[in-house]
């Protein structure tokens, strides 16, 4: 037989079946029945289609009754929906389908848990099965997936501000389902509080802290903004920088190693307005997750903390909105779906105003110039669902501060005799982040989430400045920047299996491109005779590659006893080099008696990329720069361990953790005051040491009531060691405080009236004094130009001699909402710092001359605040 | 590029801030002898002698002298003549009788009653090469060629005199670099003037360059002007560098303070080598 006969005689055997059997899993049918037989629809099915069935009726019992619509389905479809519940498998046999039944004794519930009004996804919602007395959570996605025994047929899903729901779910098999919970009745809006309904005991995760969003928005605002930032600094373990200045120092740790994720994508400068306000706006968030330490497996790439931020999905169901201005900004956020139950899409603006107000009244004057300081930020994200098993997600933010100064042309008559014909100046800096997210559910079991995402983070400044010197006419037009840019461009993968109750599995891989080009400067005189002195680069344009794999197993290893087992591997190639480390990741509860979870921690964090500060306080031009030769990936190893109960149905919880870390590799500038630092070789001008934090936290948290809230105390050490630095020995971080208590309430006085309160009490941070003074010599003779003097010197011994004063603050609100027909309005009024108590921003040695004396003084710049926000809801 | 940030702090805080005397007794790690000598070449020494305060004592007479001071000098090791106390423009100096040498090694050792003894050491460095000053009037460009010596690491210090109706290069003068001739925008955007700037000869070892520094004011009222170039040992270096740079941090908002470096062991001070030169020239 010829090659051609044969591929002709295949082609004939392949189509022949095809066209005679007249059907395929892709044929369209159309079944609707309600509540009656499976024998109906196999007969239906027989009658229209050709379908033929075949089965033992001793075996497979077609009797159960079911109800369906499929309208022109894929045949597939409609017998997966019809069968599956029942444990009906179906296979093709000839132009006939054979129908047996599986044998299994479990079936597994897996599918979403939303907010039945707007179809909003609800992560860390229970399912538990009250009969078996066992229980899951919903993952970050809102996804679930429970596998119990065959009979199971009643299961709880619940969640912070929504009414418990009893579902009775249909058939023995597996399904797919899609539950939605109404919102709690006594509450005129939800805020999707992302505090697990699963008690604290029951989760072998601790150093976790799920903040309520409903408090984010319930606290004390300043200048009319609540904040997310501002709240986690309000956790015990957690606190910031100088008073008024943001920045999270987790456990010890500094800005540069929390790791900030949103939706995924990681942002290198999570504030606006140096760090007072977070870059986001509050009312878009859905679920904001801290990790202090016992990391899963699934993050890595920071020392000290992970922060998890959610953001809105967008309403699927209706339209809506709402708009506020407070003191500083406005903002307004719409949501609704763009095909209802199919795509949503969220988005919103926000803006600081004064500078607008300030150029309406002073840009009346002619030739005054103009001023602009201002944030904005501004969120997209669209959510459209394909199929019951997979959707997808594009979310967009753009956020920057900037600083922008034109001045009119002068005719000065000061001494210089300038003439300014045009002046510009302007700072900004800003991220921009992208990512598109697909969630798929390959079966009952497996869950996927894929993530491509795009972060930048951009600081830039101009200037552009044309004057002339009247008395040579020397004309001087310049221009310059100074700006750094870093990028981030990567994927990743995330599974997550639940074969039993008793094993979670996450697993997954990333690749992340890291992308430096910090300091980049150009400068022009255009009418300059001056040659440079040189033209050497003094920017740095490195790329690296990220890479991780993870797997972690949440395990019920005994009746009591729980682990967390994961390991996190990851490796990092820059410049030819690579690095690479393997990070287990342990985590271990033990049921004590009267429901007492003891639980414990051991985590090894690396992190390949280190931050160019030297202070503490996040700014606007630190640098981000990878690890080099000299200056090895920093890595560190914590262990914790705690107690955690809840009690009265979850309305108390309360915990108790003590943890030690240890952080190598950390970097210290040996020139503090930077004044000769070459950016190209800034390895060699830092020093490489490590660091210790220990301490212990309690938190009590009232969840449900009236009055909710919580109290935190953290008692902490943090310390540093760096060769070259105070001598080689030890000295304390520089925000190290001893002592740390949290009071945080929100109690509803009525229907409409909300109250807050937030009294927060720090010790005092180090401070390094001088201990001494003495005289300076200027030039070797006393009779030289200038003379021999120099005045004083303070001497400076050793580092943190001195601790700055205590720290406490009172700040309380109050909010009046009012439910209209269509709307609801509210009023928060807020005062910071009610007792108007002077908390330390700086302190500087003072000399003041008419008095002869020299003293310590001290500044603080956030006195009382009154504030008040007007806000819409729609 | 920080710097901008502090300032832009401190304008934010002078809207609100409010600063209070903080009473508390500062810390003093007690008396110890300063010793402050740079020494120049061919030229005598004059080691000044003083004792430190505590931080709270303000002082302006040049902090208190110690008299009985028992002060040696060594010159590769041999002991050189006893220094005479001499009264200059108020103040007292320990002024030895030989001059000092390039090329030679200096010790010093000064001990007090009641108080630790004190020791420092340190080397000359050689002269600068200067030349070829130049600045317009009413300008605020000033110009001179520095010729580096190729191979070594050169320090140097730079200041600029102009002279008042007395003829004498009474006024220091506050400047830069020009920002075209240092290629940095950051020059442009802090506009950072002091009176001396300290530098190394990074990059321009070995080359001749010419100068461009601009001053803080114009050069008004003035006929002459005096570009002081001063060659600086590592030690001096140090010392004029951190001055700077201590002066530069004061507020410590965001930077830890600088410790000025010093040479004299279980003192404070400087024992250190200059080699100054000046050019003195005519505005055009």
């Amino acid at each position: 037989m010829s090659l051609a006969t044969k591929l002709l005689t295949g082609l004939l055997v392949l189509l022949l079946p095809l066209k005679v059997l007249g059907w395929d899993w892709q044929t369209r049918v159309t079944v609707v029945v309600k509540d009656q037989p499976l024998q109906v629809v196999c007969e239906i099915l027989e009658k229209t289609y050709g379908i033929h069935f075949s089965y033992s009726r001793e075996l497979v019992n077609l009797s159960r009754k079911v109800t369906i619509t499929a309208y022109r389905q894929r045949l597939k479809n409609v017998l997966e929906e019809v069968f599956t519940p029942y444990d009906i498998r179906y296979t093709r046999v000839g132009d006939q389908l054979v129908l047996q039944t599986i044998v299994c004794s479990t079936r597994t519930i897996s599918g979403y848990v939303q907010d039945a009004a707007t179809g909003e996804k609800l992560p860390g919602a229970t399912i538990y099965s009250p009969s078996l007395r066992q229980g899951t959570t919903t993952n970050q996605y809102g996804y679930f997936s429970f596998t119990s025994a065959k009979d199971t047929g009643a299961y709880l899903f619940s969640y912070v501000g929504y009414e418990p729901l009893l579902q009775h779910i249909s058939g023995i098999g597996n399904r797919l389902v899609t539950i939605n919970l109404p919102p709690a009745g006594s509450l005129q809006e939800v805020v999707i509080s992302a505090s697990d309904e699963t008690k604290i005991q029951n989760q072998t995760q601790m150093s976790k802290i799920g903040l309520p969003l409903s408090m984010v928005q319930a606290m004390p605002k300043l200048l009319g903004e609540a904040d997310v930032m501002r709240t986690l600094q309000a956790l015990p373990g957690v606190s910031g920088s100088m008073d008024g200045a943001g920045g999270l120092h987790v456990r010890g740790g500094s800005p540069d190693q929390n790791l900030v994720l949103m939706d995924g994508s990681p942002v290198f400068n999570f504030s606006h307005f140096f760090g007072i306000y977070s870059l986001l706006n509050a009312d878009l968030i859905k679920s904001t997750d801290l990790y202090k330490g016992a990391f899963p497996a699934r993050f890595g790439g920071r020392l000290s903390s992970v922060v998890d931020v959610s953001l809105k999905d967008g309403d699927m169901k209706n339209y809506h909105g709402d708009a506020a201005i407070g003191m500083i900004s406005a903002k307004i956020n719409v949501e609704g779906p763009i095909k209802k139950d199919k795509t949503s899409f969220i988005i919103s603006g926000r803006r600081s105003y004064p500078d607008l107000v300030y150029n309406a009244i002073f840009k009346s004057t002619p030739g005054s110039g103009s001023l602009y300081v201002y944030f904005y930020d501004v969120n997209a994200k669209v959510n459209h669902i394909f199929s019951p098993k997979d959707r997808i997600f594009f979310s967009f933010y753009k956020g920057e501060d900037n600083l922008r100064i034109k001045q009119s042309p002068t005719d000065s008559s000061s001494q210089s005799g300038m003439k300014v014909e045009n002046s510009k100046f302007r700072i900004g800096w800003g991220n921009t982040i992208g990512a598109v997210r697909w969630n798929h559910i390959y079966g009952p079991k497996l869950f996927s989430n894929v993530t491509v995402n795009y972060s930048e983070y951009v600081f830039t400044s101009e200037i552009w400045l044309k004057s002339v010197t009247k008395r040579t006419g020397e004309i001087t037009d310049q221009s310059g920047r100074y700006g750094s840019r870093m990028k981030d461009i990567g994927g990743k993968i995330d599974f997550d299996y639940r074969p039993t109750p008793r094993h979670g599995i996450r697993f997954g891989a990333a690749l992340m491109g890291h992308h430096f080009r910090p300091g980049r400067s150009d400068y022009e005189d255009k009418n300059s005779p001056v040659k440079p002195l040189d033209t050497l680069n003094t920017s740095i344009d490195t790329r690296g590659l990220e890479m991780t794999v993870y797997a972690e197993d949440d395990w019920q290893v005994g009746r009591n006893f729980y682990a967390n087992v994961g390991l996190h591997a990851s490796g990092f190639v820059v410049d030819g080099r690579f690095y690479y480390s393997l990070q287990p990741r342990l985590g271990l509860r033990y049921m004590l008696p009267d429901n007492w979870a003891l639980k414990g921690a051991y985590t090894h964090m690396n992190q390949y990329i280190h931050m160019l500060s030297n202070n503490g306080m996040p700014l606007p031009t630190d640098i981000w720069v990878p690890s080099t030769q000299r200056v090895a990936p920093m890595f560190s190893q914590q262990v914790a361990a705690g107690l955690a109960k809840t009690v009265k149905d979850m309305t108390y919880e309360f915990s108790l953790e003590g943890y030690f870390k240890s952080m190598s590799n950390m970097i210290e500038p040996t020139d503090p005051g930077l004044t000769n630092f070459e950016l190209t070789k800034w390895d060699e001008q830092v020093t490489v040491g490590k660091g210790w934090s220990y301490g212990g936290e309690i938190l009590l948290k009232k969840q449900k009531g009236k009055t909710t809230g919580w109290v935190g105390y953290t008692l902490a050490w943090s310390t540093r060691r760096f060769p070259g630095v105070n001598n080689g020995n030890i000295f304390p971080y520089k925000y190290d405080r001893r002592h740390d208590l949290e009071v945080i309430l929100a109690h509803k006085l009525s229907k409409n009236w909300e109250l807050s309160a937030a009294w927060h009490f720090a010790t005092g941070t180090p401070l390094t004094l001088p201990v001494a003074s003495y005289h300076s010599v200027n030039g070797a003779s006393p009779w030289d130009p200038g003379g021999i003097d120099n005045g004083g010197i303070d001497r400076y011994g050793t580092r943190y001699n001195y601790r700055t004063q205590n720290v406490h603050r009172l700040d309380v609100g109050i909010t009046y909402t009012k439910q209209k027909k269509w709307w609801r309005k509210s009023w928060n009024f807020s005062i910071y710092n009610v007792y108007n108590q002077s908390n330390p921003f700086f302190y500087y040695l003072k000399t003041d001359d008419e008095a002869r004396q020299r003293y310590l003084s001290k500044v603080s710049i956030m006195p009382i605040l009154p504030s008040i926000t007007y806000s819409v809801k729609f | 590029m920080k710097r901008i940030f502090v300032y832009t702090l401190l304008l934010a805080g002078v809207f609100s801030s409010c600063e209070k005397r903080v009473n508390i007794s500062l810390p003093y790690e007690g008396d110890r002898i300063v010793v402050n000598s740079l020494i120049q070449p061919d030229s005598v020494m004059y080691v000044r002698i003083t004792r430190s305060v505590p931080v709270s004592v303000y002082d302006d007479s040049g902090f208190e002298e110690i008299p009985n001071a028992a002060v040696t000098l060594e010159e590769n090791g041999t002991m050189l003549a006893s220094l005479k106390q001499q009264r200059i423009l108020g103040r007292t100096y320990f002024v030895s009788t030989e001059k000092a040498m390039r090329g030679r090694k200096y010790d010093i050792r000064v001990s007090v009653p009641g108080m630790t003894p004190v020791s420092g050491s340190d080397t000359l460095p050689c002269a600068p090469i200067i030349g070829n000053a130049s600045a317009q009037r009413g300008g605020s460009r000033i110009q001179f060629m520095l010729t580096d010596p190729p191979g070594s690491t050169d320090y140097y210090r730079i200041r600029v005199f102009t002279y008042g109706p007395t003829h004498q290069p009474d006024t220091i003068r506050q400047f830069q670099l020009d920002p075209t001739f240092n290629n940095n925008i950051e020059d442009v955007l802090s506009s950072y003037n002091n009176t001396f700037l300290v530098m190394q000869d990074t990059r321009f070892n070995g080359k001749q360059v010419n100068f461009v520094l601009e001053a803080k004011d114009p050069l008004i009222d003035t006929d002459q002007v005096m570009i002081e170039v001063s060659a600086l040992t590592y030690d001096s270096y140090r010392y004029f560098k951190t001055i700077a740079s201590q002066q530069r941090t004061a507020t410590g908002l965001i930077t830890e303070p600088i410790r000025v470096f010093t040479n004299i062991n279980a003192g404070y001070g400087i024992f250190a080598g200059i080699n100054t030169k000046r050019l003195v020239f005519t505005l055009e």
